[in-house]
């Protein structure tokens, strides 16, 4: 089963850790040394805040991903067990962003690469569980409240058997309640 | 690259948070900062504790660090010239001098810093403030 | 207490302060607090992240804290929560204290504060049931014309059902800045000398005109804030202000009213500016001289609990500026009062030892435990500091807790027909302050830019007729600013709420500077009336942002692209 990032609301304080650490992960610290104005400062997760919930939202890393399905180039692959979008191939069609059902994916233009034009080059733009970096998801490393995990299939199951427990005692509940009827 | 590690307390809140910075000492600049084990941090930073250092490369992005003394040699609204130390601090001192001849000790106003600087310095300045100009005119941005 | 306390806590009340945005870290322990199972109490106008996650979210309206306050000790007194025991043994006045908080109902409190009465009487009986309850608050409560009030409040509410001098319990402030308790316990006060002596008292005079070597004077100083008025206003010579010695702070930007300030620093004589960043306030400065940052010194900093942890030097500063104490006593050698100091150590243990509550705290004992809450009396290396401050007595002079409240009294500018919203400063929680530092830093200020952001609810936008992310103006009487409209859920019907750290979105052109409290001198950040106008040419707004932002950036000694080295 692929890993995936999730957060929780009730631990989030809204504070955006995470948007950055995702983009010092991918960027890497040269960014703390070069031209203030010459690196991407694309996230690929986003914080949302409605009237009662706070959370970072970010891709699922679906087993069967709408965004690789509907990619008409083949740019969206699975790597080390991550979707991953291969920027340098997207030809920018915005297919996948309108395919995902979470609003995980949007457009971001990437600095540096002019195309003849002189415009530059638009690409979709996802969380990648920090493939190839070699630290595990920077999100989940830098959140001061340890409100993002790496949910894997052991915690997946974990949180199913959780529940089933829960639905069990639930009808426990019925079952009383019937009898008192 | 030669590197060292210092740690030190945040400067951007009261939590007091403790910081790991790595230096690299060849060229005299902080290349990292991960969270130090703290009484009140306990292990954690926020995003201005993680990424609130490069500052101090002077990066040029909204204001220029000051690097040199500076007077207005033609009175207010003039340009900034830049000055040596030495004349910087005896025409302030000549200048505070003077005002606390004419008006007396209570026209001058000191601020300390609830920021940076630290407490030595605001008791440097709260002693300045007392003993040298002989006023407790001295506070700082506790309300703002 | 201490921060490190907040987790175990039994019952946070958090009234008027937003953790998340001004303190993550301390936020963080009350985000565990709760899921230790504590109950959440949250008093504030806004949804902050404390509020939503809060067991009851009494949403008052802004400039009504006392009325909330009140009504919920007049129900713990009607209902018999008090812990009478406490009152009789720990505390006097209370007989006053009762006279003025029977007239507070929950029914009567609600025509002020608008939260409903049934809400207080629920949160009341919450507070007062809990085996330990913990106050914090923040600058929701000193922000106001009428702050001191109700500090003295909490601190009865607390005192009515006997929470404190036990674990996690008590009433605690959460300082802003990160060393303003620092700079109090330093006696950058007009009113102390170090260690919160009074200069008015003849017995700290002698000592310190001992220590020091010269007469000393016993009248107290001007606070801050009445800075403008003691330039532009005063008419008697001898109160006059002439020159403003203005070191690591930026009253032309943080200050209220910043049109005064401005017209304050034309008017002044001298000006000097000690910093490490071109500011706004330098524009004004006669002499500006340059210090190291806090990555560049040595030092001690006071964190919002009373705890000393050094500060260390990181990396070299650059080799033309000088540290802030360097350049204190050099000025103050050349006035013919010498000041001379091999290092911040040195400075320290002269403090220190004319401090009986700093004297143990050695650099050797904060080295060794990492950090000491003074009080600490002692060298003894056993004597590691004090976690609760009223521990079994207060640290007055009867050794009890005192009673007091007071009646409401409106915030001083209110919403009308031509401004008709409430209007408040808060914080943003990827920027420090008035931004010199965190605005340099790449990161924070891709995070969040210029022109910063008003927060409105989505009913106010729609009857403006202007979206999430449209640029606005923003105006009073004192002054306007455009910035981005943030459309959100989280604040209630007319009233809106800006972050300080913007230089072009800059909320302290409207903010009130005449309305201190009468104590402790804050001014009402936190309430004053607006009017917020669409634009209707917005390319021609963003037009207007950029250039202002180019040039303010060109004021500030940025070279831009193209221009020459």
């Amino acid at each position: 089963m692929r890993k995936f990032v999730k957060g929780n609301p009730d631990l989030c304080i809204g504070c955006r850790t995470c948007m950055i650490g995702c983009v010092v992960e991918h960027e890497g610290r040269r960014i703390f040394e070069i031209d203030p104005d010459g690196y991407d400062f694309n996230p690929r997760l986003h914080m949302v805040k409605t009237a009662k919930i706070s959370v970072p939202v970010q891709c699922k890393h679906c087993e069967n991903p709408a965004c690789m399905a509907a990619c008409p180039v083949n740019c969206i692959k699975v790597i080390n067990d991550a979707v991953v979008i291969d920027t340098d191939s997207c030809i920018g069609c915005k297919s996948c962003v309108q395919a995902c059902p979470f609003g995980a994916i949007d457009m971001v233009s990437k600095i540096g690469t002019q195309q003849a034009d002189g415009s530059m080059r638009v690409v979709a733009n996802k969380c990648d569980l920090c493939v190839g970096t070699g630290n595990g998801p920077a999100c989940v490393r830098v959140c001061p409240t340890s409100a993002l995990t790496l949910v894997d299939e052991e915690k997946l199951k974990e949180v199913v058997c959780d529940k089933r427990v829960a639905t069990a005692n639930a009808a426990k509940v019925f079952a009383d309640a019937k009898e008192v009827e | 690259m030669a590197t060292k590690q210092v740690q030190t307390t945040c400067a951007y809140c009261g939590a007091g948070c403790q910081i790991m910075f790595t230096v690299d000492t060849d060229k005299n600049k902080i290349v990292n900062a991960v969270p130090a084990k703290g009484r009140t941090n306990d292990g954690t930073l926020c995003l201005k504790g993680h990424y609130g250092w490069d500052f101090i490369n002077d990066p040029q992005i909204l204001t220029k660090r000051i690097t040199k003394p500076m007077i207005r040699k033609g009175g207010k609204k003039s340009a900034l010239t830049e000055v040596s130390w030495d004349e910087a601090i005896k025409y302030v001192a000549d200048r505070l001098t003077a005002i606390k001849k004419e008006y007396g000790p209570d026209s001058i106003m000191c601020t300390g810093s609830a920021r940076g600087p630290g407490n030595e310095a605001n008791y440097i300045m709260q002693k300045f403030a007392r003993a040298c100009i002989g006023t407790n005119n001295v506070d700082h941005c506790a309300r703002v | 207490m201490g921060v490190h306390e907040i987790e175990d806590a039994k019952l946070i009340f958090n009234f008027g302060y937003n953790g998340a945005d001004s303190h993550p870290i301390v936020q963080r322990r009350i985000v565990r607090a709760k899921q230790k199972g504590a109950t959440i109490i949250c008093a504030d106008p806004r949804v902050t992240e404390a509020a939503r996650i809060a067991d009851v979210h009494l949403q008052l309206k802004g400039g009504t804290n006392i009325a909330l306050v009140n009504a919920m000790c007049n129900v713990i007194y009607n209902e018999g929560l008090v812990d009478q025991h406490f009152i009789d043994t720990m505390s006097v006045d209370y007989d006053a204290f009762v006279e003025i908080i029977k007239k507070y109902t929950p029914e009567y409190a609600e025509t002020i504060c608008k939260v409903p009465a049934e809400l207080i009487r629920k949160a009341a009986r919450m507070y007062a049931k809990a085996p330990s309850a913990m106050i914090l608050y923040g600058m929701g409560v000193c922000q106001f014309g009428q702050a001191v009030d109700v500090v003295k409040a909490l601190g009865s509410l607390a005192l009515m059902t006997g929470n404190y001098g036990k674990p996690a319990s008590g009433i605690g402030p959460v300082r802003g800045q990160n060393n303003v308790q620092g700079a109090c316990d330093m006696g950058a006060l007009p009113n102390n000398y170090p260690g919160y002596q009074n200069v008015t008292n003849p017995d700290v005079q002698a000592k310190f005109e001992k220590a020091w070597g010269v007469k000393l004077s016993n009248k107290v100083g001007v606070p801050l804030t009445h800075v403008p008025q003691r330039v532009l206003e005063e008419k008697d010579p001898a109160k006059k202000l002439h020159a403003y010695y203005i070191f690591g702070e930026d009253p032309a930007q943080s200050d209220p009213d910043v049109a005064e300030i401005r017209e304050t620093l034309e008017k002044l004589d001298f000006v000097i500016v000690q910093d490490i960043f071109m500011n706004k306030t330098a524009e004004f400065a006669d002499v500006i001289l340059p210090s190291t940052s806090w990555n560049e010194h040595d030092g001690v900093y006071s964190c919002c609990d009373r705890g000393f942890q050094r500060i260390r030097k990181v990396v070299e500063p650059p080799s033309t500026v000088k540290t802030d104490w360097e350049i204190i006593c050099e000025i103050s050698t050349a006035m013919g009062y010498k000041m001379k100091y091999k290092n911040t150590e040195e400075i320290w243990n002269e403090l220190i030892d004319l401090c009986p509550n700093f004297a143990g705290a050695t650099y050797e004992k904060i080295e060794k435990y990492g950090c000491i809450q003074w009080p600490c009396r002692s060298k003894d290396m056993n004597d590691k500091g004090t976690v609760f401050l009223h521990n079994g007595k207060f640290a007055t002079a009867d050794g009890k807790g005192k009673f007091y409240t007071a009646e409401w009294r409106p915030p001083q500018e209110l919403e009308n027909e031509e401004y008709p919203l409430s209007f408040s400063t808060v914080r943003e929680v990827g920027h420090y302050s008035v931004r010199t530092m965190t605005g340099n830093c790449r990161m924070l200020r891709n995070l969040e830019d210029e022109p910063g952001w008003i927060q409105m609810n989505p009913a106010d936008c729609e009857k403006l007729h202007i979206k999430h992310g449209d640029l606005v103006k923003v105006m009073n009487k004192r002054g306007w600013c455009i910035t981005r409209c943030n459309a959100t859920e989280r604040v209630a019907k007319g009233a809106t709420y800006m972050t300080y750290q913007w230089w072009i979105g800059c909320c302290n052109e409207l903010t009130i500077g005449s309305n201190l409290d009468p104590v402790s001198n804050t001014p009402e950040y936190k309430y004053c009336n607006c009017r917020v106008e669409k634009i209707d040419d917005q390319a021609a707004a963003w037009d207007y942002v950029n250039n202002e932002y180019k040039d303010l950036r060109s004021r500030m000694g940025i070279k831009m692209i193209g221009e020459e080295a």
